[in-house]
Formats: structure tokens, sequence, C-alpha cells
């Protein structure tokens, strides 16, 4: 593909930059979620720790829903922020702005292949072995990496022609945080929000990355066909505005 | 052969009146029904073609259209209406050093803007020393591009920019930067880019630069295209306007 080489140049820059003149520099990548597993779990294991299902574990559980949330929270901004931040170039040179989007999707995927390493130490730590089905979460990496994508692109020229879109998502992104089942497990709530819960679909995300990395989760047939719906249908929706919108406003870059 | 094929070219831009910049002005508007949107007309029925060879120099006052139709040149804005066709690679030279971030080394923000330019990334790469050479900044190449001082920056741009021949050259005032030593220099790189065959398109305030090395020139006003024709005439006739 012809802006295969651009796209891994951009891939690299968002993984080096942002931690470019801290000390240990990409190892915050790795530092990141740890830490902040680490005080979620222990201000939470003391609540729900024994409200799991039996046969799963809370540490990996936490650890494994905050690396899914930190993906899709980060990767969805930084492809909707890309295409409005790199206006200086979009305005000059002929690059199809799409490209920004998907570099920003694919190093959140990179990012959170990195974070596998420590859930994996997590896992053996806390006596869960690794599940055999292991490499499907790759299809989950990629699938959430296709929600982003689109979501990030139908919001990219939100973002460009409103201003105020970043506060609205950002509480949109806080509400999605706390109906899904990232540090409780779903069985405390009560039926509505249980309902709720279910559809919403990071839960199904959630729930097959669980299974699929350590068997910590029980998704159903209902979770795949959910979240390939999803991802789809972003996909198809961040073209469809994408190229409907965009000429009238790359004018206002 | 034309390059470049222009046809009844119209650009208009949407301008919203009391723009509504936040989705709660939006909605406070939509209701009101305040927000008014006025086409504002940048280009209108422009009609031009650039063969192999030829350098066509676009003239005019500010906002007389020039940087929006090189802009649809470049390929970044979209025609409302007509249309533009530019067959071959195209080298924009607006506003040199798109894309450069400080926190880059000098060397990643060569490849970088080389890969946005289209160009071969492994080629580049071995060009690097060469064009921190020409550039004169060889000792800065590992360092962040915040160390640099402005005019180092804009060696390096115009080094990276005019590294490599392209079939069409869109060039917006950068004839020459840097001090005069180094202006010398990348005045006499940029007329041989200019003249060594390519489609050039070229937008000057400076008479002296469009008379050299022009073989055609258009005058633009008011997003329509005045005059077309000899550079010497074009020129002069857009001196005693």
């Amino acid at each position: 593909m012809k802006y295969a080489q651009l796209i891994r140049l951009l891939v690299g820059r968002e993984l080096t930059l942002r931690y470019k003149r801290s000390v240990i520099g990409i190892g915050w990548t790795l530092l990141n979620p740890v830490l902040t597993s680490l005080v979620l779990w222990y201000v939470f294991s003391f609540v729900f720790a024994s409200k799991l299902p039996s046969g799963q574990q809370f540490a990996p559980y936490l650890m494994a829903g905050i690396l899914l949330n930190t993906f899709f929270n980060q990767s969805l901004m930084q492809a909707a922020e890309s295409i409005a931040s790199n206006g200086g170039v979009l305005t000059k040179i002929y690059v199809p702005p799409q490209i920004f989007a998907i570099s920003s999707a694919l190093a959140g995927l990179a990012n959170f292949f990195i974070g596998l390493f420590p859930l994996a130490l997590v896992c053996y730590v806390s006596g869960q072995p690794l599940a055999l089905t292991l490499p499907l979460v790759l299809v989950v990496g990629v699938a959430l990496a296709l929600l982003t994508a689109g979501l990030g692109l139908a919001l990219s020229i939100m973002f460009i022609r409103f201003d105020d879109t970043r506060n609205i998502v950002n509480v949109l992104l806080l509400i999605l945080m706390y109906i899904t089942p990232i540090f409780y497990p779903v069985g405390i709530m009560n039926e509505t929000m249980q309902n709720v819960i279910h559809w919403n679909p990071l839960t199904s995300y959630l729930d097959i990355f669980r299974w699929a990395f350590s068997n910590n989760a029980t998704p159903t047939l209902f979770s795949w066909i959910y979240m390939s719906c999803w991802s789809i249908f972003a996909l198809l929706l961040g073209t469809y505005v994408f190229k409907k919108y965009w000429p009238r406003t790359v004018a206002m870059l | 052969m034309a390059v470049i094929e222009v046809k009844n070219l119209n650009v208009t831009y949407r301008v919203l009146m009391n723009k509504s910049s936040s989705l709660k002005e939006l909605f406070r508007d939509a209701i009101k029904g305040k927000a008014r949107v006025v086409d504002y007309v940048a280009l209108e029925e422009v009609t031009f073609s650039v063969d192999k060879g030829e350098v066509v120099a676009i003239l005019g006052r500010n906002g007389a259209g020039k940087s929006t139709l090189l802009k649809v040149l470049a390929g970044v804005l979209p025609p409302a209406k007509g249309s533009s066709k530019v067959d071959g690679k195209v080298a924009p030279m607006i506003e040199l050093g798109a894309g450069f971030h400080p926190e880059m080394t000098g060397a990643e923000n060569v490849l970088f803007y080389s890969a946005l330019m289209g160009r071969d990334v492994k080629s580049v790469r071995e060009r690097t020393p060469a064009i921190g050479e020409w550039a004169g900044v060889s000792d800065h190449m590992n360092f962040p591009l915040r160390t640099f001082s402005s005019g180092m920056v804009a060696r390096l741009a115009f080094a990276t920019a005019t590294d490599e021949k392209s079939e069409v050259l869109l060039v917006d005032e950068v004839l020459s930067v840097g001090d005069s030593d180094f202006q010398a220099k990348s005045k006499a790189r940029m007329h041989d880019l200019i003249t060594s065959g390519a489609a050039v398109v070229l937008v000057s305030h400076d008479m002296a630069s469009v008379k050299e090395l022009a073989t055609r020139a258009i005058w633009l006003e008011n997003g329509r295209v005045k005059m077309i024709g000899n550079p010497e005439e074009v020129v002069a006739a857009y001196e005693a306007h």
C-alpha cells in the first residue's frame, strides 16, 4: 500500500512522543496500567473480589478492564484529535486524512499489546493460567481498533467544527466507563443496570478479551456478534460521515 | 501534453455568519433561526493548462485566490464546480516544513516530511546526511528540532522539500530562505528545479522573478482570470493597474 511507510512512521511517532521528555520514556506505557491497576485493586479488592463468580480472579479481571478502557479512550480521542491537530499538514500536502485516524488507532493497539505483558504477569501471580484461546486477543484488538478509528473519523469532523465537542465527549466517555464492568462484577448490579451494561458494546469486547486471555469471563455468541456489528457499523459510519463532510470542513482548518 | 488541466474551476467557501463555533451556540442559533450561511466565492470559472516544462506564474493582490488555486492543485481543497486534473507526482512548496515536530530530531523530521510528500522512506534515509549537510545543520541532525534556531528550521525544511525532483511543482513565495549566503544557494537551487522541465505553477509578488522564470502568467482578480499570456505583458498590465 502506498501509505504504509507513512503509517509506520506516524505510529512510531505517536508511541514515542507521548513520553519523549520523561526519564523512562516508553516505559510509562508499561508502568501506567500497572500503577492504575494497583491503586484500584487496593481500593476495590475489599469490596468486589468476593463477588466474582467462582474461578475468576479479581486482579486480572480489573487490569484487563483498565487496559481495554485505556485503549478505547485514548485511541478514540487521539484519532478524533489527530485530524484537527494535523490541519497544518492537511491544508498543504495531499495525504488522505483518514491515515492519521488509522495511525492513532494502531498506536492504541500497539500500546494495548504492550500492556498484555504485565497482565500476563498479574495472571501468573494470582495463579490463573493463560488460556489456549490467547491468539483470539488479536481479534478483539483489531475489532476495537476498527471501532475507534471509525468513531474517531466521525468525531474528527465534529471536533473541527465545534470546539465544545471535546468536553461533551469526555463526559460521555466517563459515563461509558461506569456502565462498563471494569472494576465491578456485573452480578452486583440490579436488573436495569445489568441490562444497560449488557447493551453497552464495550462490555462485549471486554468479556471476549477476558475470556480469550485467561478464561476470566463467559462471553456468549451474542458478544461475538454484537462486537462484530459495532466494529463494522462504526467503520461504515466513520467513512460515510467523513466522506460527506470533509470537503466542507477542510476549509475551516 | 498538458500535465495540469484546470477547467471551469469554481471554489466556494461556506461562511457561517455569526458562526456558531460550539454545539451550544449552534443549538441556540438554530432555535432562533439565526445561523445564516453565506457562500464566499474564492475562484470563479478559472480555466488554464500547464504543459511539461512550462512555468506559469500567478499574479494578483492578497485575497485574489492565488493560494486557494494552489491548494486545489495540490489536491487538498476540493472544487465546488469544474475540475482540476494533475498528472504525476506533485511537490507542494507551500509553507515549507508542514508537519515538522519540535520534539523529534532533525533527521526524524526530514524522514517524516519526505514521507508526507510521498517519497520513498528508504532512499530518503540514505540521503538524510546529505540533506542535513546541504542545509548546514549536520551537527544538529540528532537533536530535537526545538533546539534549532528558526533559520536552521527553515533551511532544513527547504533542503528537504527541494531534495527530489517532481513532475509538478507548486511554489508559493518560497524562492529563497535563510541568511544572505543561504539565500543565494537556495535561490539557485529553486531556479534549477523550476527550469528542470517540470510543470510549474508559481505564486509570487516578486515581479523580477516572474519575468525571469515564467513562460506564461495569469493575473487573478477577485477569483477570476483577468488576463493570461506572455509574462512581460501581463506584468506590465498588472503593474499599471
